[in-house]
Protein backbone atom coordinates (compact mmCIF):
# COMPACT_ATOMS: atom_id res chain seq x y z
CA UNK A 1 0.00 0.00 0.00
CA UNK A 2 1.37 3.24 -0.58
CA UNK A 3 0.53 6.53 1.04
CA UNK A 4 0.65 9.82 -0.09
CA UNK A 5 1.08 12.14 2.91
CA UNK A 6 -0.92 14.88 0.64
CA UNK A 7 -3.84 12.92 0.01
CA UNK A 8 -7.42 14.02 1.58
CA UNK A 9 -7.96 11.95 4.34
CA UNK A 10 -11.52 10.10 4.45
CA UNK A 11 -11.87 9.64 8.26
CA UNK A 12 -11.51 12.17 10.10
CA UNK A 13 -9.63 11.34 13.85
CA UNK A 14 -7.45 8.64 12.39
CA UNK A 15 -6.07 9.90 9.09
CA UNK A 16 -2.53 8.25 8.40
CA UNK A 17 -1.97 5.40 10.53
CA UNK A 18 -2.52 2.79 7.12
CA UNK A 19 1.20 2.72 6.79
CA UNK A 20 0.87 -0.18 9.72
CA UNK A 21 2.98 1.51 12.49
CA UNK A 22 0.49 2.28 15.14
CA UNK A 23 -0.30 5.51 15.75
CA UNK A 24 -0.04 6.17 19.57
CA UNK A 25 -3.27 8.41 19.13
CA UNK A 26 -5.19 5.69 18.88
CA UNK A 27 -4.80 3.93 21.98
CA UNK A 28 -4.47 7.22 24.12
CA UNK A 29 -8.32 8.07 23.55
CA UNK A 30 -9.32 5.02 24.36
CA UNK A 31 -6.86 4.97 27.91
CA UNK A 32 -7.87 8.59 28.58
CA UNK A 33 -11.95 8.16 28.08
CA UNK A 34 -11.23 5.24 30.56
CA UNK A 35 -9.58 6.99 33.13
CA UNK A 36 -12.13 9.79 32.87
CA UNK A 37 -14.92 6.97 33.11
CA UNK A 38 -13.47 5.62 36.22
CA UNK A 39 -12.31 8.46 37.94
CA UNK A 40 -15.78 10.24 37.26
CA UNK A 41 -17.29 7.36 38.68
CA UNK A 42 -15.80 7.28 41.76
CA UNK A 43 -15.25 11.06 42.33
CA UNK A 44 -19.70 11.00 41.79
CA UNK A 45 -19.76 7.90 44.37
CA UNK A 46 -17.39 9.59 46.95
CA UNK A 47 -19.43 12.88 46.63
CA UNK A 48 -22.84 12.65 45.94
CA UNK A 49 -24.70 12.19 49.24
CA UNK A 50 -25.66 8.39 49.21
CA UNK A 51 -29.62 8.84 49.00
CA UNK A 52 -29.74 5.18 51.23
CA UNK A 53 -32.42 4.08 48.91
CA UNK A 54 -33.66 4.35 45.21
CA UNK A 55 -36.80 2.48 43.52
CA UNK A 56 -37.41 -1.42 43.56
CA UNK A 57 -38.40 -4.12 41.20
CA UNK A 58 -41.70 -5.53 42.03
CA UNK A 59 -42.00 -8.97 43.64
CA UNK A 60 -38.29 -8.46 44.74
CA UNK A 61 -37.55 -8.23 48.58
CA UNK A 62 -35.16 -5.62 48.67
CA UNK A 63 -32.97 -4.10 46.09
CA UNK A 64 -30.23 -6.01 47.84
CA UNK A 65 -31.82 -9.16 45.71
CA UNK A 66 -32.86 -6.91 42.59
CA UNK A 67 -29.16 -6.32 42.53
CA UNK A 68 -27.77 -9.46 43.13
CA UNK A 69 -30.08 -10.95 40.70
CA UNK A 70 -29.24 -8.14 37.69
CA UNK A 71 -25.81 -8.49 38.63
CA UNK A 72 -25.74 -12.66 38.44
CA UNK A 73 -27.89 -12.43 34.62
CA UNK A 74 -24.45 -9.62 33.80
CA UNK A 75 -22.90 -12.41 35.24
CA UNK A 76 -23.54 -15.33 33.01
CA UNK A 77 -23.53 -13.30 29.61
CA UNK A 78 -20.09 -12.65 30.95
CA UNK A 79 -19.64 -16.09 30.80
CA UNK A 80 -21.22 -16.00 27.56
CA UNK A 81 -18.68 -14.27 26.29
CA UNK A 82 -15.77 -15.69 27.53
CA UNK A 83 -16.91 -19.09 25.67
CA UNK A 84 -18.00 -16.80 22.62
CA UNK A 85 -14.30 -15.14 22.18
CA UNK A 86 -12.75 -18.37 22.83
CA UNK A 87 -14.56 -19.87 20.02
CA UNK A 88 -13.81 -16.52 17.47
CA UNK A 89 -10.43 -16.95 18.06
CA UNK A 90 -10.23 -20.37 17.28
CA UNK A 91 -9.78 -22.26 20.87
CA UNK A 92 -12.86 -23.78 20.63
CA UNK A 93 -15.04 -25.39 17.97
CA UNK A 94 -17.64 -23.14 17.75
CA UNK A 95 -20.48 -21.57 15.02
CA UNK A 96 -20.77 -19.09 12.58
CA UNK A 97 -23.05 -17.13 14.74
CA UNK A 98 -20.18 -17.10 17.42
CA UNK A 99 -19.09 -13.43 17.06
CA UNK A 100 -22.78 -12.67 17.13
CA UNK A 101 -23.10 -14.19 20.08
CA UNK A 102 -20.42 -12.14 21.59
CA UNK A 103 -21.73 -8.91 20.10
CA UNK A 104 -25.16 -9.23 21.67
CA UNK A 105 -24.18 -11.27 24.93
CA UNK A 106 -21.96 -8.44 25.89
CA UNK A 107 -24.58 -5.57 25.02
CA UNK A 108 -26.43 -7.66 27.06
CA UNK A 109 -24.48 -8.26 30.02
CA UNK A 110 -23.42 -4.38 29.59
CA UNK A 111 -27.12 -3.19 30.07
CA UNK A 112 -28.23 -5.32 32.99
CA UNK A 113 -25.13 -3.84 34.75
CA UNK A 114 -26.20 -0.09 34.12
CA UNK A 115 -28.94 0.01 36.22
CA UNK A 116 -27.12 -1.61 39.27
CA UNK A 117 -24.32 0.29 39.06
CA UNK A 118 -26.55 2.88 39.03
CA UNK A 119 -28.17 2.10 42.29
CA UNK A 120 -24.77 1.48 43.71
CA UNK A 121 -23.63 4.72 42.41
CA UNK A 122 -26.55 6.56 43.64
CA UNK A 123 -28.04 4.75 46.86
CA UNK A 124 -24.47 3.25 48.20
CA UNK A 125 -21.67 5.72 46.96
CA UNK A 126 -18.31 4.93 47.13
CA UNK A 127 -17.41 3.33 50.67
CA UNK A 128 -14.42 2.19 52.18
CA UNK A 129 -15.41 0.53 55.73
CA UNK A 130 -14.49 -2.82 54.95
CA UNK A 131 -12.32 -4.80 52.50
CA UNK A 132 -14.66 -6.28 50.40
CA UNK A 133 -16.96 -2.81 50.20
CA UNK A 134 -13.56 -1.15 49.20
CA UNK A 135 -12.38 -3.40 46.21
CA UNK A 136 -15.72 -3.83 45.37
CA UNK A 137 -16.02 -0.17 44.42
CA UNK A 138 -12.42 0.34 43.59
CA UNK A 139 -13.37 -2.29 40.77
CA UNK A 140 -16.90 -1.59 40.06
CA UNK A 141 -15.59 1.81 39.11
CA UNK A 142 -12.61 0.25 36.80
CA UNK A 143 -14.96 -1.77 35.00
CA UNK A 144 -16.60 1.09 33.32
CA UNK A 145 -13.57 2.55 32.14
CA UNK A 146 -12.00 -0.82 31.19
CA UNK A 147 -15.36 -1.50 29.33
CA UNK A 148 -14.98 1.91 27.61
CA UNK A 149 -11.88 1.52 26.10
CA UNK A 150 -12.73 -2.15 25.11
CA UNK A 151 -15.97 -0.43 23.28
CA UNK A 152 -13.34 2.48 22.14
CA UNK A 153 -10.09 0.10 20.85
CA UNK A 154 -13.06 -2.32 18.99
CA UNK A 155 -13.85 0.36 16.07
CA UNK A 156 -10.50 0.02 14.97
CA UNK A 157 -10.33 -2.88 12.98
CA UNK A 158 -6.08 -3.24 12.53
CA UNK A 159 -5.39 -3.50 16.11
CA UNK A 160 -2.58 -5.91 17.42
CA UNK A 161 -3.40 -9.41 17.98
CA UNK A 162 -2.94 -9.62 21.48
CA UNK A 163 -4.70 -6.46 22.90
CA UNK A 164 -8.49 -7.42 22.52
CA UNK A 165 -7.98 -10.48 24.12
CA UNK A 166 -6.29 -9.04 27.14
CA UNK A 167 -8.16 -6.34 27.63
CA UNK A 168 -11.47 -8.46 27.48
CA UNK A 169 -9.64 -10.56 30.02
CA UNK A 170 -9.51 -8.37 32.39
CA UNK A 171 -12.95 -7.05 31.59
CA UNK A 172 -13.87 -10.74 32.79
CA UNK A 173 -11.88 -10.70 35.31
CA UNK A 174 -12.96 -7.78 37.14
CA UNK A 175 -16.46 -8.33 36.47
CA UNK A 176 -16.39 -11.82 38.38
CA UNK A 177 -14.49 -9.86 40.94
CA UNK A 178 -17.37 -7.09 41.28
CA UNK A 179 -20.11 -10.53 41.53
CA UNK A 180 -17.94 -11.89 43.87
CA UNK A 181 -17.71 -8.77 46.52
CA UNK A 182 -21.61 -8.24 46.24
CA UNK A 183 -24.15 -10.70 44.41
CA UNK A 184 -22.50 -13.79 45.97
CA UNK A 185 -21.66 -12.22 49.06
CA UNK A 186 -25.57 -11.62 49.22
CA UNK A 187 -26.75 -14.94 48.54
CA UNK A 188 -24.08 -16.57 51.07
CA UNK A 189 -25.09 -13.68 53.81
CA UNK A 190 -28.51 -13.76 52.86
CA UNK A 191 -29.50 -16.83 51.35
CA UNK A 192 -30.58 -17.17 47.60
CA UNK A 193 -33.98 -15.66 47.80
CA UNK A 194 -35.87 -12.90 45.13
CA UNK B 1 -13.03 1.87 8.66
CA UNK B 2 -14.83 2.41 12.01
CA UNK B 3 -17.19 0.11 13.09
CA UNK B 4 -20.31 2.00 14.80
CA UNK B 5 -21.66 -0.93 17.15
CA UNK B 6 -19.58 -0.52 20.02
CA UNK B 7 -19.87 3.48 20.23
CA UNK B 8 -23.69 3.00 20.11
CA UNK B 9 -23.78 -0.03 22.70
CA UNK B 10 -21.80 2.67 24.80
CA UNK B 11 -24.30 5.81 24.36
CA UNK B 12 -26.98 3.17 24.79
CA UNK B 13 -25.30 2.05 28.30
CA UNK B 14 -24.84 5.98 29.25
CA UNK B 15 -28.59 6.89 27.85
CA UNK B 16 -29.82 4.10 30.36
CA UNK B 17 -27.92 5.23 33.09
CA UNK B 18 -28.99 8.91 32.98
CA UNK B 19 -32.81 7.72 32.68
CA UNK B 20 -32.13 5.37 35.48
CA UNK B 21 -30.69 8.18 37.84
CA UNK B 22 -33.46 10.58 36.62
CA UNK B 23 -36.29 8.38 37.69
CA UNK B 24 -33.98 7.75 40.99
CA UNK B 25 -33.75 11.40 41.51
CA UNK B 26 -37.24 11.84 41.28
CA UNK B 27 -38.47 9.01 43.05
CA UNK B 28 -36.15 8.79 45.54
CA UNK B 29 -37.41 11.27 47.95
CA UNK B 30 -40.79 10.27 47.77
CA UNK B 31 -42.25 8.00 50.11
CA UNK B 32 -45.69 6.75 48.91
CA UNK B 33 -44.34 6.09 45.98
CA UNK B 34 -41.10 4.27 47.01
CA UNK B 35 -41.79 0.64 46.68
CA UNK B 36 -38.63 -0.27 48.28
CA UNK B 37 -40.11 0.76 52.13
CA UNK B 38 -42.95 -1.17 51.12
CA UNK B 39 -40.70 -4.03 50.42
CA UNK B 40 -38.59 -3.35 53.41
CA UNK B 41 -40.01 -6.68 55.82
CA UNK B 42 -36.71 -8.91 55.69
CA UNK B 43 -35.52 -11.45 53.49
CA UNK B 44 -36.77 -14.42 55.84
CA UNK B 45 -39.50 -12.34 57.04
CA UNK B 46 -43.04 -13.57 55.87
CA UNK B 47 -44.60 -11.81 53.56
CA UNK B 48 -47.63 -10.91 55.68
CA UNK B 49 -45.28 -9.00 58.09
CA UNK B 50 -46.83 -5.52 58.46
CA UNK B 51 -44.01 -3.54 58.05
CA UNK B 52 -45.49 -0.75 55.87
CA UNK B 53 -48.69 -0.65 57.73
CA UNK B 54 -46.92 -0.22 60.96
CA UNK B 55 -44.70 2.36 59.99
CA UNK B 56 -44.79 5.55 62.26
CA UNK B 57 -44.59 7.68 58.81
CA UNK B 58 -48.22 7.12 56.64
CA UNK B 59 -47.63 7.65 53.11
CA UNK B 60 -48.10 11.34 53.42
CA UNK B 61 -47.95 12.97 49.71
CA UNK B 62 -44.89 14.54 48.84
CA UNK B 63 -44.83 18.20 48.11
CA UNK B 64 -42.18 19.23 45.70
CA UNK B 65 -40.93 22.00 48.30
CA UNK B 66 -38.41 24.52 47.18
CA UNK B 67 -36.39 23.92 50.19
CA UNK B 68 -35.31 20.54 48.68
CA UNK B 69 -31.93 21.96 47.62
CA UNK B 70 -31.41 24.14 50.89
CA UNK B 71 -32.38 21.29 53.19
CA UNK B 72 -29.36 18.31 53.11
CA UNK B 73 -30.73 15.08 52.50
CA UNK B 74 -28.96 13.24 55.42
CA UNK B 75 -29.11 11.41 58.80
CA UNK B 76 -27.83 12.90 62.32
CA UNK B 77 -27.71 10.85 65.38
CA UNK B 78 -26.08 11.32 69.24
CA UNK B 79 -26.84 11.72 72.49
CA UNK B 80 -28.95 13.93 75.32
CA UNK B 81 -27.70 15.63 77.24
CA UNK B 82 -27.75 13.60 80.43
CA UNK B 83 -26.26 10.99 77.91
CA UNK B 84 -28.78 8.43 79.10
CA UNK B 85 -30.07 8.23 75.35
CA UNK B 86 -29.63 8.69 71.78
CA UNK B 87 -31.51 10.22 69.19
CA UNK B 88 -31.27 10.07 65.57
CA UNK B 89 -32.56 12.06 63.08
CA UNK B 90 -33.14 11.66 58.96
CA UNK B 91 -33.91 14.23 56.73
CA UNK B 92 -35.24 14.11 52.84
CA UNK B 93 -36.73 16.18 50.97
CA UNK B 94 -37.69 18.84 53.71
CA UNK B 95 -39.33 15.85 55.78
CA UNK B 96 -37.95 14.45 58.87
CA UNK B 97 -38.14 11.44 61.15
CA UNK B 98 -36.79 10.65 63.71
CA UNK B 99 -36.48 8.08 66.92
CA UNK B 100 -35.26 8.60 70.56
CA UNK B 101 -34.08 5.83 72.47
CA UNK B 102 -32.59 4.89 75.57
CA UNK B 103 -31.75 1.45 75.11
CA UNK B 104 -34.06 -0.15 77.47
CA UNK B 105 -37.75 0.57 77.61
CA UNK B 106 -38.01 4.12 76.59
CA UNK B 107 -38.36 5.00 72.82
CA UNK B 108 -40.37 6.99 70.18
CA UNK B 109 -40.75 7.87 67.14
CA UNK B 110 -41.31 11.03 65.73
CA UNK B 111 -42.13 13.22 62.44
CA UNK B 112 -42.49 16.29 60.93
CA UNK B 113 -41.51 18.73 58.28
CA UNK B 114 -38.55 20.93 58.48
CA UNK B 115 -38.59 24.27 57.67
CA UNK B 116 -36.40 26.42 55.87
CA UNK B 117 -34.25 27.62 58.00
CA UNK B 118 -33.41 24.55 59.45
CA UNK B 119 -36.08 24.08 62.41
CA UNK B 120 -38.33 21.06 62.83
CA UNK B 121 -41.17 20.15 65.22
CA UNK B 122 -41.71 16.37 65.14
CA UNK B 123 -44.42 14.92 66.93
CA UNK B 124 -44.75 11.63 68.17
CA UNK B 125 -46.98 9.27 70.20
CA UNK B 126 -48.52 10.06 73.42
CA UNK B 127 -47.72 13.79 72.94
CA UNK B 128 -44.48 13.08 72.31
CA UNK B 129 -42.63 16.34 70.82
CA UNK B 130 -38.83 16.86 69.82
CA UNK B 131 -37.75 20.59 68.66
CA UNK B 132 -34.53 21.04 66.59
CA UNK B 133 -32.61 23.22 64.72
CA UNK B 134 -29.74 22.19 61.89
CA UNK B 135 -26.77 24.01 62.28
CA UNK B 136 -24.90 24.21 58.88
CA UNK B 137 -25.89 21.13 57.80
CA UNK B 138 -23.29 19.79 60.43
CA UNK B 139 -25.24 18.68 63.40
CA UNK B 140 -29.20 19.46 65.00
CA UNK B 141 -29.27 20.47 67.91
CA UNK B 142 -32.23 20.78 70.17
CA UNK B 143 -34.85 19.38 73.03
CA UNK B 144 -36.78 16.14 72.99
CA UNK B 145 -39.93 16.05 75.45
CA UNK B 146 -40.57 12.09 75.59
CA UNK B 147 -42.91 10.60 78.09
CA UNK B 148 -42.92 13.37 79.83
CA UNK B 149 -39.44 14.04 80.24
CA UNK B 150 -37.12 16.68 78.76
CA UNK B 151 -33.82 15.87 76.93
CA UNK B 152 -31.16 18.03 75.45
CA UNK B 153 -29.80 16.74 73.00
CA UNK B 154 -26.89 17.37 70.25
CA UNK B 155 -27.25 14.72 66.78
CA UNK B 156 -24.06 14.85 64.70
CA UNK B 157 -24.31 14.57 60.88
CA UNK B 158 -23.87 10.26 60.48
CA UNK B 159 -22.28 8.60 57.58
CA UNK B 160 -22.93 5.23 56.81
CA UNK B 161 -23.24 2.24 58.39
CA UNK B 162 -23.84 5.34 60.89
CA UNK B 163 -27.72 5.98 61.04
CA UNK B 164 -31.28 4.88 62.05
CA UNK B 165 -32.19 1.56 61.55
CA UNK B 166 -35.31 -0.29 61.72
CA UNK B 167 -37.42 -3.71 61.60
CA UNK B 168 -40.68 -4.69 61.50
CA UNK B 169 -42.00 -8.75 61.44
CA UNK B 170 -43.84 -11.12 63.11
CA UNK B 171 -41.57 -13.52 64.81
CA UNK B 172 -43.24 -16.86 66.47
CA UNK B 173 -46.87 -15.15 66.39
CA UNK B 174 -45.33 -11.68 68.27
CA UNK B 175 -45.41 -8.12 66.16
CA UNK B 176 -41.29 -7.08 66.91
CA UNK B 177 -40.78 -3.88 66.19
CA UNK B 178 -36.95 -2.80 66.69
CA UNK B 179 -35.30 1.11 66.06
CA UNK B 180 -31.81 1.27 66.11
CA UNK B 181 -29.67 4.41 66.17
CA UNK B 182 -26.01 3.39 65.10
CA UNK B 183 -23.91 6.26 66.45
CA UNK B 184 -20.80 7.97 64.56
CA UNK B 185 -18.15 5.38 66.48
CA UNK B 186 -20.54 2.39 66.05
CA UNK B 187 -21.58 1.94 69.37
CA UNK B 188 -25.25 0.88 68.77
CA UNK B 189 -28.49 1.92 70.92
CA UNK B 190 -31.77 0.00 70.07
CA UNK B 191 -35.28 -1.37 71.46
CA UNK B 192 -37.55 -3.98 70.89
CA UNK B 193 -40.99 -3.77 71.05
CA UNK B 194 -42.65 -7.41 71.20
CA UNK B 195 -45.95 -7.18 71.16
CA UNK B 196 -46.05 -3.92 72.51
CA UNK B 197 -43.58 -4.18 75.16
CA UNK B 198 -40.10 -2.94 75.39
CA UNK B 199 -36.56 -4.45 75.93
CA UNK B 200 -32.73 -3.59 74.73
CA UNK B 201 -32.23 -4.71 71.44
CA UNK B 202 -30.01 -7.42 70.07
CA UNK B 203 -26.68 -6.02 68.20
CA UNK B 204 -27.47 -5.41 64.59
CA UNK B 205 -24.75 -5.32 61.79
CA UNK B 206 -24.68 -2.35 60.44
CA UNK B 207 -23.07 -3.38 56.90
CA UNK B 208 -25.98 -5.16 56.52
CA UNK B 209 -28.76 -4.49 58.93
CA UNK B 210 -29.31 -8.55 59.98
CA UNK B 211 -30.05 -9.49 63.36
CA UNK B 212 -31.33 -12.07 65.31
CA UNK B 213 -34.17 -11.71 67.31
CA UNK B 214 -35.45 -14.47 69.32
CA UNK B 215 -33.72 -16.71 66.93
CA UNK B 216 -34.95 -15.62 63.74
CA UNK B 217 -32.98 -13.41 61.33
CA UNK B 218 -34.38 -9.91 60.18
CA UNK B 219 -33.05 -7.51 58.25
CA UNK B 220 -32.94 -4.12 59.70
CA UNK B 221 -33.59 -1.35 57.16
CA UNK B 222 -32.49 2.61 56.78
CA UNK B 223 -34.98 4.91 58.02
CA UNK B 224 -36.32 7.72 55.88
CA UNK B 225 -39.18 9.51 55.94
Amino acid sequence: MTVDPNAATRGFPSPPPAHGGPNPARYLVPALVAAAVAVGLGVYGKVHDPAGTAFNLAGFSSTGAVKSWLATTAFFFALVQLVSALMMYGKLPGPGWASALHRWSGRIAFLVAVPVAVHCLYALGYQTYSTRVLWHSLLGCFFFGAFSAKMLLLRWERLPGWLLPIIGGLVFAVLTAIWLTSAFWFFRTFGVTT
Amino acid sequence: MKRPGPLLTLLAGLVFAVFMLSLNAMTGTKNASNPYRQASPGVSVSASAPSASSSPSPSTSPSPSPSRRALPNADYAGRTDDNSSAVAVSLRGGKAIAYFCDGHDKESWLKGDVKDDGTMKLTGGNGDELNGTLQDGKRIRGTASVGGQRYGFTADRAIKPSGLYRATATVRGAKVDGGWIVLPGGKQVGVVERDGTPSAAPVIDPETGAVTIDGQKIIARPVTP
